[in-house]
């Protein structure tokens, strides 16, 4: 999220398109409700009309995988109806960069763009870059005129998606179309601001990141983003999500966003060498620059002192992805199949019945050595070898289970979407000898050690070198329990020497040796400082000696009004609630809306540090520079990017600069928008080429007429392991269903609350039927299509009777985003019929 | 009347038949007890069944017959009636006895049967119901101990009661008015569940005026099967004269019944076509319209089968509005609540049960004390 | 004062954390439920089932809508049930709870009938059954808390306030600041003489479930019978003597006259 759950009050517009906060997040709805007490409209866009929508202004329905049509032709009616907010527009975006004139669109190129290779997927960028002046600075036309500057681009690219095109590829009524694209374009006047809020209904796309891209741009055309009550939110999913990502839980970054380093990166100064951004133009902040500092300190928390210049800070120890591949769940459970692993910990999660495509997840785990099951129950995972149609006696994977203490058994912080951490205490012991996955990790490290240090190993340095200082050790050298303040300690960083102010006369002491560090502004790339993650700097920290958990406050001052309580928990980068906050005011740093300013600037003031005149109030700002109106030290708002502003033109992602309409690889029609069927840049496991059977999939196929989705309902917990135990729970939704429409269930005879198969290329699940007015069959070119909708939380082992029924990820394919490779479990095609007998 | 007791044969094929019902039902109630609550169709929305609908409402309206003749015979004094005071009576104490015992297996704590008589709580019709059950089947029991007493040779006791009789029947008659009314009373808490057919505030008094009009015939029908099953010899006077009352009785009912439906419904509520309406329609025909042209006719007001006939059909027409207030007017609400009642095959052995061993208790009552050949003394 | 609740359907999302927060406050079972045909789970209301959400799919013109109505007790101002109760087994307590105490129950019964909203629920099959119903978590009133279900909506659709006052006074404003938004009626105001629970809705609540009664204290129609009782007594009791006393004279006279 940009801004934060409580900031969803201070909208005029709330957009709901991919996500079902009342559901998924129903608290959210607290603040979505006090909007529209105060005259807020709420927009849901949903293939479904789901509970959110029963509150909404305006529904709009769609046809699964079509949002980029949507926001497509949300984009060309702001911009031919001059609905942008043309001052944040000019100065806060790169709409007046010119492109390379060797760039050419989907327009062009029949749905690629250039630079294009069919062999290997993938797209060489070179002709999307900017064109530089002689100084190395983008050039730029500020009247947006020029035919190459992005503004005309994305004009140019976009008016193809008129709303007849747009609905005629989505299937929503086009007055419904243009009544979403008005009240949000309504939101392009300085004193008015439109959020959106998303979650997976956008992410499990072969498009998924493109679909966020999209509205993306929407919101930097309507000067939404930084602002309060604005921004882009991913509403975030398992309750500590935020926090894992931030940690570098994903398999292609490390803690802090940092990119894990691959098989090219030689060496430290390589990795920073190539990994950061540079730029010229002395007005950014290109906050990225600073790579080498946050990697630098990041290994020395790791590696303590074995991580000295000499050895390159232990950069070697890094693990390194090789060339080209990439590690996500999609690839590694198709590595497992293809027998390429010996042993797997699934730890905290349940494959067998959240990964897509479950069926060959499930066959993939039968062929390992050995699993351990890191979990607070046993699950369809861990006994996979007993699942339905599983002879236990061909199974030859052994299974460790290990009993894991559950959420409310440890103390430690929680990361919630808004970026807050918040420090939980411990509320009960552990029960049943169960240990807190810190402690099992503790365990495990120990014992490791133990075998590298008695055996030896081919490399036994990443393990030996590793710093483990989380608590008192026992005899034996192991830490007896892991204390969570020392991790969180570790992560917030310390100064290894003392750290002095250069630029001040005399050096001012900033951090003394052994301290906590104060903030990420005082880490250094020459080993001095060492720190876990760089965002979470100033978490846990010291001031005038005393050490402050931030993440613990509890107070409750509202200063600004806005709801940013910031001495409540503790908030990164810097405590700061709104990011981007600086594209919140004019150049000349006044807030867009004084009604609901995040940041302003107080010219007279003398800043406290400085002692000169002009300080930001109110949220902590993206830096303290002066607004961009001064010409000398005023800075871009974007500081996260290279160039400081906003990027309509986003040449960083693997399947184009602008997002195109492709349709989902499993789909009713062939694509109306151009040639090109589904995103070019996906990874196929399945095509002309070859494949495993198990990944093949059919599309425009009249065998799997419908539409399908898949969801979660408020009532169950992802695969329902934590849920449908619980009888009360169970008891409100008891079995695997599926919303089909009235005109559907009239076509095929069923009646509501019958029994059915659901069918796709690949498996098929039996599910009660919920005869719906909630979903209606689409228009779409002239034919009508079905859509259907299936919540993914049971599996054959609870209830215990199989009265549950079985996980709809047996439906599902292998496929996944270009960008991120989450899989596509929100549009694939099935088959509906009345279940026999 | 002569006593005609030695030749009341004890196994008699229709005496099989109840004993036979009896020992199923007897079953039943056990497993009641037993396992708490036998399946019922009774349910949330449905939670008064013919138990209640049928023994009870029913059953204490038969038992009208009862104070009906107490109060003719012993307060106003109308000897004429003295032969049919203690049949009348002994019926009605076995159909109190087997209300109440079917309410022992209607509630669902039997053993705090009691508790409303410590526990008084005045605003409520069922308290007021609980309290007069008790009461009037101790007056009830009184009324006819003579009879007992007789057997038991307490000749001694006996005086004592009969000098107090008088007493005793006006406050059996007291109790009975009461009693009767409120079981009306206790569908005033129903004025938007209960059909408004039915409903009414002067539900009460309707069921008192029913109640007298059936406890009438049912002394009548009592002497008539009496005659035929204890070969007794019947007295003409007697039935032409409790018909006579019957008419008046039933004349003030119609009274009663078309101002409940003139102040309530309307007339066209009647013939609206609907389930209720037919009900209403079988109730009043049977129940009141037909008998009461019958009665006006002296023919068949002056002869037995005719008598019998009216009998009858007072009889079933005042059970089926017992029924129509408890059952058929409340399964509209109970439908708009998404359910169904009729009563299952457990409910209605226990019904069965009920009617059987009153009955058969009759039968082993006239058998062995002197219940129809009672003379003044 | 008087708890109250002012459950204003507009704003319910349908997330059932009510139902089951209900449910764990009580410590209430659960029954062997199926999916469908609608979303309402348990259908109903039953003695484990204090509240629930039940889910209205409707379609006007070519507006289609999905309203969550929430069922349970209305505590009423004067409830039919405790009038109902022969035992005092339900009480209205001064919190403005109505409250069971189970062990003076005999079963009857007329609780059930009598509540016009069918709230109160038997524990059907069992050899000791209780009648159960929502107790406005007279316990957690008691304690300053508010009921579990209103501490746990995340909507703000179950307001509670200490004072039913209050809440028509916020049901009102509501009302009035918000044209066209509501069916304009504060179902509870004046229904059966006023309840606890206060409902808002955009619909006519018939059509989400809900009964149509009317506005008379339902214990003021059975007590205008008791209350009638003594001069029935009196009647009776008159009429019984006088013509006990006439016929008597009479009866003599007969004598006199035959000797
Ligand atoms: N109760 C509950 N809450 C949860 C979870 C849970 O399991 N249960 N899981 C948590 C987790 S891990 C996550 S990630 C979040 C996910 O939160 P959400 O993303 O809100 O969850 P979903 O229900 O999977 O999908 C949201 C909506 O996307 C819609 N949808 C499907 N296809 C499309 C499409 O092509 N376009 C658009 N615009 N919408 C589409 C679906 O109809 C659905 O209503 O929820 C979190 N919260
Ligand atoms: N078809 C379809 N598939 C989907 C999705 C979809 O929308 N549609 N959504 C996807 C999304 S967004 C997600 S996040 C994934 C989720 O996929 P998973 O994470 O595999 O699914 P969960 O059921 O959340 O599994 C979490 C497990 O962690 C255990 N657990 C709980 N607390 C702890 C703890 O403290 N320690 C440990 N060690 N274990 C614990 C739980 O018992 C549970 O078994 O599913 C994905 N799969
Ligand atoms: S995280 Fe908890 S409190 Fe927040 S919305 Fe989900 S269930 Fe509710
Ligand atoms: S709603 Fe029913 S149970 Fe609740 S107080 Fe009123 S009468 Fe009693
Ligand atoms: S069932 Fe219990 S609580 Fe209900 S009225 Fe009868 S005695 Fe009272
Ligand atoms: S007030 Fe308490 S008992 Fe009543 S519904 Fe709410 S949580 Fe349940
Ligand atoms: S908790 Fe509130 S929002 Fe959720 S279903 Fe209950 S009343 Fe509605
Ligand atoms: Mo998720």
């Amino acid at each position: 999220m940009t801004n934060h759950w409580i900031d969803f009050k201070n909208a005029d517009v709330i957009l709901v398109m991919g996500a079902n906060p009342a559901e998924n997040h129903p608290i959210s709805m607290k603040w979505i409700m006090k909007a529209r007490e105060k005259g807020a409209k709420l927009l849901v866009v949903d293939p479904r009309f789901t509970r959110t929508a029963t509150k909404a202004d305006v529904y709009a329905s769609l046809r699964s995988g079509t949002d980029i049509a949507f926001l497509g032709g949300m984009i060309r009616y702001i911009l031919q109806n001059n609905l942008y907010f043309m001052e944040y527009v000019a100065n806060y975006t790169n709409a007046s960069f010119l492109v390379n004139p060797d760039f050419k669109g989907a327009g062009e190129l029949n749905g690629l763009f250039s630079g294009y290779d069919e062999k290997t997927r993938k797209y060489d960028k070179k002709s999307w870059s900017f064109q530089m002046d002689d100084k190395g600075i983008a050039k730029k036309d500020l009247t947006l005129k020029d035919p190459n500057c992005v503004f005309q681009l994305l004009k140019k690219h976009y008016s193809r998606y008129s709303a007849e095109k747009v609905s005629s590829i989505t299937g929503t009524p086009k007055d419904k179309l243009l009544e979403v694209y008005k009240a949000y374009a309504s939101t392009g006047r300085p004193n008015r601001v439109g959020t959106e809020l998303y979650a997976m209904g956008w992410t499990q796309h072969t498009v998924g990141t493109q679909n966020i891209r999209a509205m993306t741009i929407i919101q930097m055309l309507l000067g939404n983003i930084g602002l309060a009550g604005g921004g882009i939110n991913a509403l975030r999913g398992e309750s500590n999500v935020q926090g894992s990502t931030d940690h570098g839980l994903l398999f292609h970054i490390l803690p802090g966003y940092l990119p894990s380093p691959s098989a090219a990166l030689v060496d430290l100064k390589t990795y920073i060498e190539k990994l950061t951004p540079k730029t010229k133009d002395p007005r950014s902040v290109n906050w990225w620059g600073n790579r080498g500092k946050y990697i630098t300190s990041y290994l020395k928390a790791i590696y303590g002192d074995k991580a000295t210049t000499e050895n390159d800070f232990a950069y070697h120890c890094l693990p390194k992805i090789d060339e080209g591949m990439n590690a996500s769940w999609l690839n590694l459970f198709d590595q497992m199949y293809k027998e390429k692993f010996e042993g797997f910990f699934a730890w905290g999660q349940n494959p067998a019945c959240s990964g897509a495509n479950a069926g060959k997840v499930r066959t993939a785990l039968g062929k390992l050595k050995w699993m351990v099951n890191v979990n607070l129950f046993d699950n369809e995972t861990g006994s996979f070898w007993r699942g339905p149609g599983v002879k236990p006696a061909d199974i030859q994977t052994e299974v460790f289970m290990l009993p894991c203490a559950s959420s409310l058994e440890k103390g430690g912080s929680i990361s919630n979407s808004g970026r807050w951490a918040q420090w939980r205490e411990k509320a009960i012991e552990p029960v049943g000898g169960s240990k807190t996955d810190s402690d099992i990790m503790n365990e495990l490290y120990f014992r490791v050690r133990q075998l590298y240090l008695k055996k030896g190993g081919k490399f036994p340095e990443p393990i030996l070198n590793l710093t483990w200082n989380y608590g008192p050790k026992g005899k034996d050298g192991k830490i007896k329990e892991v204390n969570t303040h020392l991790v969180a300690k570790e992560i917030n960083g310390y100064y290894l020497e003392d750290l002095y102010d250069k630029k001040a006369t005399p050096p001012k002491l900033l951090g003394k040796k052994g301290e906590l560090c104060q903030t990420f502004v005082h880490l250094q790339a020459d080993g001095t400082t060492a720190c876990g993650n760089w965002i979470y700097s100033q978490s846990y920290t010291q001031k005038e000696g005393k050490i402050i958990n931030m993440m613990a406050r509890r107070k409750k001052d509202d200063p600004t009004g806005l709801g940013m309580f910031p001495e409540w928990a503790w908030c990164w980068p810097v405590n700061r609630r709104i990011i981007y906050n600086r594209a919140s005011v004019n150049m000349k740093g006044e807030p867009w809306d004084p009604k609901r300013a995040v940041i302003k600037w107080n010219a007279d003031k003398l800043d406290k540090n400085t002692q000169k005149p002009g300080v930001w109030e109110g949220d902590v700002p993206d830096g303290p520079a002066p607004p961009m109106a001064d010409e000398k030290t005023g800075k871009y708002p974007f500081i996260m990017r290279a160039d400081g502003m906003g990027a309509l033109f986003g040449p960083g992602l693997a399947d184009g600069p602008f997002p195109e309409h492709y349709e989902p690889l499993e789909c009713p029609l062939p694509n109306m928008m151009s040639k090109q069927q589904v995103n070019p840049a996906v990874k196929m496991f399945f095509d002309a080429k070859g494949g495993l059977k198990e990944d093949s999939y059919v599309s425009c196929d009249i065998r799997y007429p419908y539409v399908a989705t898949t969801y979660r309902v408020s009532e169950h917990w992802q695969t329902g392991v934590l849920t449908r135990h619980l009888p009360w729970l169970l008891e409100m939704v008891p079995q695997q269903f599926v919303e089909i429409s009235v005109e559907l269930a009239r076509e095929k005879g069923i009646k509501s609350g019958e029994k059915v198969t659901v069918s796709s290329g690949r498996n098929q699940v039996w599910a009660i039927a919920i005869v719906t007015r909630r979903f209606k069959p689409f228009k779409i070119g002239g034919s009508t299509v079905h859509q259907v909708g299936l919540p993914w939380c049971f599996g054959w082992q609870y209830p215990e009777d199989g009265s549950g029924g079985d996980s709809s990820n047996l439906l599902t394919s292998t496929i996944g985003d270009a960008n991120t490779m989450i899989p596509e479990t929100k549009a694939f095609m099935v088959n509906v019929e009345k279940a026999k007998g | 009347m002569k006593p005609t007791n030695n030749q009341i044969k004890l196994f008699t094929p229709a005496t099989i038949g109840l004993l036979l019902v009896i020992i199923f039902g007897a079953y039943t109630v056990l497993m009641r007890f037993k396992m708490g609550d036998i399946h019922t169709n009774m349910q949330d929305d449905f939670p008064w069944g013919i138990w209640i609908g049928f023994n009870v409402l029913g059953g204490v309206a038969m038992a009208g017959g009862g104070f009906v003749t107490a109060s003719a015979v012993y307060l106003l004094n109308m000897k004429k009636y003295k032969p049919i005071a203690r049949p009348a009576i002994l019926t009605a104490f076995i159909g109190y006895l087997l209300a109440a015992s079917s309410i022992m297996i209607d509630i669902g704590h039997p053993l705090r049967v009691w508790h409303p008589v410590v526990m008084w709580q005045i605003q409520s019709v069922m308290f007021i119901v609980a309290i007069h059950v008790l009461l009037y089947t101790t007056v009830l029991a009184l009324e006819s101990s003579p009879m007992f007493l007789e057997k038991l040779k307490l000749d001694g006791l006996k005086t004592i009661v009969e000098k107090i009789m008088v007493g005793i029947a006006l406050f059996g008659t007291l109790l009975s008015v009461l009693h009767q009314s409120s079981l009306g009373a206790v569908y005033l808490i129903v004025p938007y569940k209960l059909h408004t057919l039915w409903y009414s505030s002067i539900l009460p008094f309707s069921f008192l005026v029913s109640a007298v009009m059936m406890g009438l015939c049912m002394v009548s029908f009592l002497m008539i099967l009496s005659s035929r099953f204890f070969k007794c010899s019947l007295n003409m006077d007697i039935l032409t004269g409790l018909a006579r009352g019957a008419l008046v009785t039933a004349a003030f009912y119609l009274l009663v019944k078309t101002y409940i439906l003139l102040s309530g419904p309307g007339l066209s509520a009647a013939f609206a076509g609907s389930m209720e309406s037919r009900m209403y329609l079988l109730e009043m025909s049977v129940g009141v319209l037909i008998p009461l042209f019958l009665l006006l006719l002296p023919g068949i007001r002056n002869s037995l089968a005719g008598i019998l006939l009216v009998d009858i059909l007072v009889i079933c027409g005042v059970i089926i509005n017992r029924l129509n207030v408890s059952i058929f007017g409340m399964l509209r609400q109970a439908e708009e609540m998404g359910v169904q009642y009729s009563p299952n095959g457990n409910e209605i052995i226990i019904s069965l049960f009920m009617v059987a061993v009153g009955a058969l208790l009759y039968k082993l009552a006239v058998k062995y004390f002197n219940v129809l050949s009672y003379e003044d003394v | 004062m008087e708890a109250s609740f002012l459950v204003d359907m507009t704003k319910c999302i349908g997330c059932r954390g009510c139902q089951i927060a209900c449910k764990q406050w009580n410590g209430n079972k659960t029954d062997k439920t199926k999916m469908g045909p609608k979303f309402t789970n348990p259908v109903k209301l039953n003695a484990k089932t204090y509240t629930n959400i039940d889910f209205f799919e409707s379609v006007n013109g070519d507006k289609l809508t999905y309203d969550f109505a929430r069922n349970g007790c209305f505590h009423c101002k004067k409830p039919a049930c405790v009038s109902a109760c022969p035992v005092s087994a339900l009480v209205k307590t001064k919190e403005g709870s109505v409250i069971y105490r189970a062990e003076r129950c005999i079963g009857c019964r007329y609780c059930m009938l009598g509540c016009p909203f069918n709230i109160p629920k038997f524990e059907w099959g069992t050899v000791f059954p209780k009648i159960q119903k929502c107790t406005f978590c007279h316990d957690r009133l008691l304690e300053n808390k508010i009921p579990a279900c209103a501490k746990t909506c995340p909507s703000g659709t179950i307001h509670f306030a200490d004072g039913i006052e209050n809440n028509l006074k916020e049901a009102r404003r509501r009302l009035s600041e918000n044209p066209g938004k509501y069916f304009n009626h504060i179902y509870g105001e004046k229904e059966v003489g006023g309840t606890s629970v206060l409902l808002l809705s955009s619909v006519p609540l018939d059509q989400i479930g809900y009964q149509k009664v009317g506005d008379a204290v339902i214990p003021d129609l059975t007590w205008k019978y008791i209350g009638g009782i003594p001069a029935v007594i009196g009647m009776v009791l008159a009429a019984g003597i006088g013509s006990w006393v006439i016929t008597r004279r009479n009866k003599n006279m007969d004598k006199e006259d035959n000797s």
